[in-house]
């Protein structure tokens, strides 16, 4: 494989909202039927036409996430999502994965910050029995104490096992670096001990405030149409609780002063595992697109800067990119590469210089033409498919994003300046308040990562701590 | 959706022999004429066109109008089997260098040309194939068309590039290999269940190799595989069929054939007894490889022992999943896959143990299930359940251009018939309980299997990369 990464990662986050303008041709030949309705509890549900193959797409997506967990208690949405799939009163957690299986359908939890996401596919002549399931587990968990003992087990050893990859432990400690206390800084699945902490009333308390119909989006694309979605949420989603939706009271993060490094010490690394980055932007503010513009200029592509540079020229690292995320709050701009041990602080370095350089000269006339080609042209992959074409509009839904918002994407990504996309940069960006964090084997470099320019502070963790 | 697959002969006067007999009224190349081959059918709904250049290049398009998109894929017949000790790794190697400069194109010009355009570019190389990919909006396909042909015989190799790409390589593998886990215990697998045939090396190559490659080496491999005769170009997507042979008669017509090296087989001698490994990582918890020699994937058997695996390993409700993880609560993954291969494989096993818990009562409990399998046959309800399974994974496969090119390469370069893919599926629906005995039978047996048990704790010192000795396994 050529490279690690690929466009749809490098989209993921690329969420945007500017001025308004005509549809793109991509998205008006690819688009088919779909609906929007609510129903009488709140429920929003949104469908999504294509009938190619024999099957459908869902997606259940609460508007609670990580970042509403209560003080001490890291994990607990997580922790109450994958309780929702030990079964109801009627319903053992082995008869439910029994069920799931048997009717040729896959089901994954999803934990972010801001939100839960049940998700899958079902092959289309099994899709009432799996709706009636689906609707049966959001709105009848059982919560039974001893699987609440067993799914603190279960996870607890996720945890442990998590330690096995260096990319993962790096990206966790990235962001406990980046947001320090602010409730973006906390693992999604939480610690041992507050895993270890919750109890089967705390999973009730926060089942009963947040799984409420008015808190959920739910998405059907591919083999189904509006009359067939409008009677299976009729017949299976009835029951869920209603009541009004909980207030999301997370505050903007805070910037943090300094260039503070973590290094997460483990033995025998060949490699070292580094991601450089600050705040970025949300989704919703004036020149979220821009940023998204010179971000993909600067890292988001094979050729962009960041890769010419580490990758093409010198050799130092199979991947290197930039990343811009997106929520409801300013998420994570951050650099990744991986270079061998010997090659990790001559490429921080140069991470570093080219970083400097960009919020100085910032992106270039040739740049900005060809990311806004790229994101404009690719466009296509973003509604290839019913469930793509789904993704953006729960994408809508949950970030409170104008309706037309991606009918107007491209013209908006073509409508960036290199001014704008330079002071997009400028704005969010500051190459003096960076979180910097390494998997490594930690006698090998901290001496010379202390010495990088700038750097404040210096910390050492085993990647085995909690 | 029906199954029933069939190639069917071309009557002359078919449309796509009327075509093909209309564009080759220009050419006079012989390499440049083209052949319409035969009509494929997909399922109830697919229709795939295979023809030939003069010059051997296979071309296989399928219309596909759900989106405005296409995906390019050029499959060639080349893996980590045409290497040689001291040489592994050449081919995937190589794979990175077409990504480089041509007699036409600057170093990253291809890159940047298929990104302006909105394109996705990537490629992989594996024990049987190479293949290339672009995924681009439909109206890109000259674009692509040039690029691909120009690449496929005019790349220049130099010894700058060379030497920076063989330091990716290299990082490549430290990420996916040397620091990873189950990377390293994957590699070791191949290396003590393989002693004679090339599947023994790992595909990214060992270290030292990486390290030793000149530009001679990749100039001769370039000559030798890198030709149309040793290619096929599966092209699906929203595209005009005229315009789409017509570029490919363009681009490809002037290239020349090569002269083909034969490939000599290698036969791997049976293996008549376990073989066992200890390996000590820097990971918390004790791991559990098991790779079992199993059938190629052209031979029913590999469909039954897929339907089997489902069984064992498939989703949560599975026996071993729940036995291992869900219910008996030792591990914290358990999960089973069967190699893809021309030649017969592994049936691989992994299991994560959790703290406290040890790979050796994971042995114990996986060697249960498998006896109870292979001596009680399967229930309808849980066969139901895997066939369910895999039909909806097969769906899952055909959602995307990219994903529909994938599995008609795929199954052209590894079995020679695209049409087998709705095959497979038939195949699937078609396994009894009793099949399911006779191959766990045969296959799960402990005299064909290799045992690796990872404990936690620093490395025995090793260089970076090497190949491990064959002594390392006890038998």
């Amino acid at each position: 494989m050529k490279r690690a990464l690929t466009k749809a990662a490098i989209m993921a986050s690329m969420i945007t909202a500017s001025a308004p303008s005509a549809p793109s041709v991509a998205a008006a030949q690819i688009r088919g039927t779909r609906a929007r309705f609510g129903t009488e509890s709140g429920l929003l549900v949104l469908v999504e036409e294509s009938h190619d193959l024999p099957l459908v797409d869902f997606q259940i997506t609460l508007r609670t996430g990580s970042a509403h967990d209560p003080a001490d208690r890291d994990g607990l949405s997580r922790f109450v999502a994958r309780m929702i799939r030990m079964g109801t009163r009627n319903m053992s957690a082995p008869e439910v994965e029994e069920q799931i299986d048997s009717l040729g359908a896959q089901l994954s939890i999803e934990t972010s910050p801001s939100y839960t996401r049940f998700a899958g596919s079902v092959i289309k002549r099994n899709l009432d029995p799996f709706m009636r399931l689906m609707g049966q587990l959001m709105a009848r968990p059982a919560f039974r104490a001893a699987d609440v003992a067993q799914v603190q087990r279960e996870t607890i050893a996720d945890i442990i096992d998590m330690r096995d990859n260096d990319r993962g432990l790096a990206a966790k400690h990235f962001r406990e670096v980046l947001f320090g206390s602010h409730p973006y800084g906390r693992t999604v699945i939480g610690l041992q001990a507050t895993v270890r902490a919750v109890t089967r009333d705390e999973v009730v308390r926060h089942y009963e405030t947040h799984y409420v119909a008015s808190n959920i989006v739910l998405g059907l694309a591919g083999d189904v149409n509006e009359a067939e979605a409008r009677a299976l949420v009729s017949r299976h989603f009835g029951a869920l609780r209603t009541g009004a939706a909980p207030p999301d009271r997370v505050e903007p993060p805070a910037e943090r002063p300094g260039r503070r490094v973590r290094i997460v010490d483990k033995p025998d690394r060949t490699q070292t595992q580094i991601f450089i980055g600050a705040l970025g932007s949300r989704p919703l503010d004036p020149d979220h697109i821009a940023l998204g513009v010179a971000n993909t200029a600067f890292g988001g592509t094979f050729t962009a800067r960041l890769m010419k540079e580490v990758r093409s020229e010198r050799g130092w690292s199979y991947g290197a990119y930039s990343r811009l995320g997106a929520d409801r709050q300013r998420e994570a701009w951050y650099m990744w590469t991986f270079p061998a041990a010997r090659d990790a602080v001559p490429c921080m370095r140069l991470e570093l210089e080219l970083l400097e350089r960009l919020l100085t000269d910032g992106i270039t006339e040739d740049e900005l033409r060809f990311a806004e080609s790229y994101l404009a042209n690719s466009f296509a992959f973003d509604i290839d498919t019913a469930g793509e074409r789904l993704e953006q509009r729960i994408e809508i839904e949950l970030l409170g994003l104008p309706r037309d918002y991606y009918d107007r994407y491209v013209a908006n990504v073509r409508a960036v300046t290199r001014d704008q996309a330079n002071e997009a940069l400028r704005h969010h960006l500051n190459a003096q308040n960076l979180a910097i964090v390494l998997v490594a084997t930690a006698r090998d470099l901290r001496p010379e990562v202390a010495r990088l320019p700038h750097v404040t502070t210096v910390e050492v963790l085993p990647f085995d701590r909690d | 959706m029906a199954t029933s697959s069939c190639a069917t002969t071309p009557p002359m006067s078919s449309a796509q022999a009327q075509l093909v007999d209309k564009l080759n009224r220009s050419v006079r190349s012989r390499t440049a004429r083209l052949q319409f081959v035969e009509e494929i059918a997909l399922g109830g709904r697919m229709r795939l066109d295979r023809y030939r250049l003069g010059n051997g290049l296979g071309v296989l398009i399928l219309v596909d109008r759900s989106a405005p998109v296409l995906s390019y894929q050029t499959w060639f017949k080349v893996g980590s089997r045409n290497e040689h000790e001291g040489k592994t790794g050449l081919a995937h190697l190589f794979e990175h260098l077409m990504f480089n400069e041509t007699k036409h194109l600057h170093a990253g010009e291809f890159d940047r040309l298929l990104e302006s355009a909105g394109g996705e570019t990537n490629a992989a190389t594996w024990v049987d194939w190479t293949m290339y990919y672009e995924n681009l909006p439909a109206s890109e396909l000259p674009l692509v068309v040039r690029l691909e042909a120009d690449r496929m015989v005019n790349l220049v190799l130099r010894d700058p590039q060379v030497t920076s790409e063989k330091e990716v390589v290299a990082n490549e593998r430290r990420y996916r290999v040397d620091d990873d886990v189950e990377g390293a215990v994957n590699e070791r697998l191949y290396a003590t269940a393989f002693r004679a045939h090339p599947y023994h090396w790992p595909t990214i190559g060992w270290m030292r190799d990486i390290q030793g490659f000149t530009t001679t080496d990749c100039r001769a491999f370039y000559r030798t595989y890198y030709a149309p005769n040793n290619a096929t170009v599966v092209l699906v997507g929203d595209v005009d069929v005229e315009q789409a042979l017509r570029l490919v008669q363009t681009h490809y017509g002037r290239l020349r054939p090569a002269r083909l090296p034969r490939e000599r087989p290698t036969t791997e001698p049976a293996q008549r007894a376990e073989r066992r490994l200890e390996m000590r990582q820097p990971t918390p918890t004790e791991k559990l490889q098991l790779g079992f020699r199993a059938p190629p994937f052209g031979d029913y058997d590999h469909a039954v022992l897929t339907v089997a695996n489902e069984i064992l390993f498939g989703g949560r409700s599975s026996r071993l999943y729940r036995k291992l993880v869900s219910e008996g609560e030792i591990a914290a993954d358990a999960r089973a896959s069967l190699a893809p291969f021309r030649d017969p494989g592994l049936y691989e096993v992994w299991v994560s143990l959790r703290e406290g818990h040890t790979a050796r009562q994971a042995l114990t409990i996986v060697t249960q299930e498998f006896e109870r399998l292979a001596s009680r046959a399967v229930g309808s309800a849980e066969l139901d359940k895997a066939k369910n399974r895999l039909e909806l994974s097969f769906l899952q496969g055909l959602e995307t251009a990219g994903g529909k090119a994938e599995q008609i390469g795929f199954y052209e370069t590894v079995l020679g018939d695209p049409a087998r893919i709705f095959g497979r599926l038939a195949e699937y629906r078609r396994v009894t309980p009793a099949e399911i005995q006779r191959v766990v039978r045969r296959v799960l047996d402990v005299r064909r299997r290799t045992t690796i048990v990872v404990l936690p704790g620093a490395g025995a010192p090793r260089p970076e990369g090497e190949e491990p000795h064959e002594e390392a396994a006890a038998e």
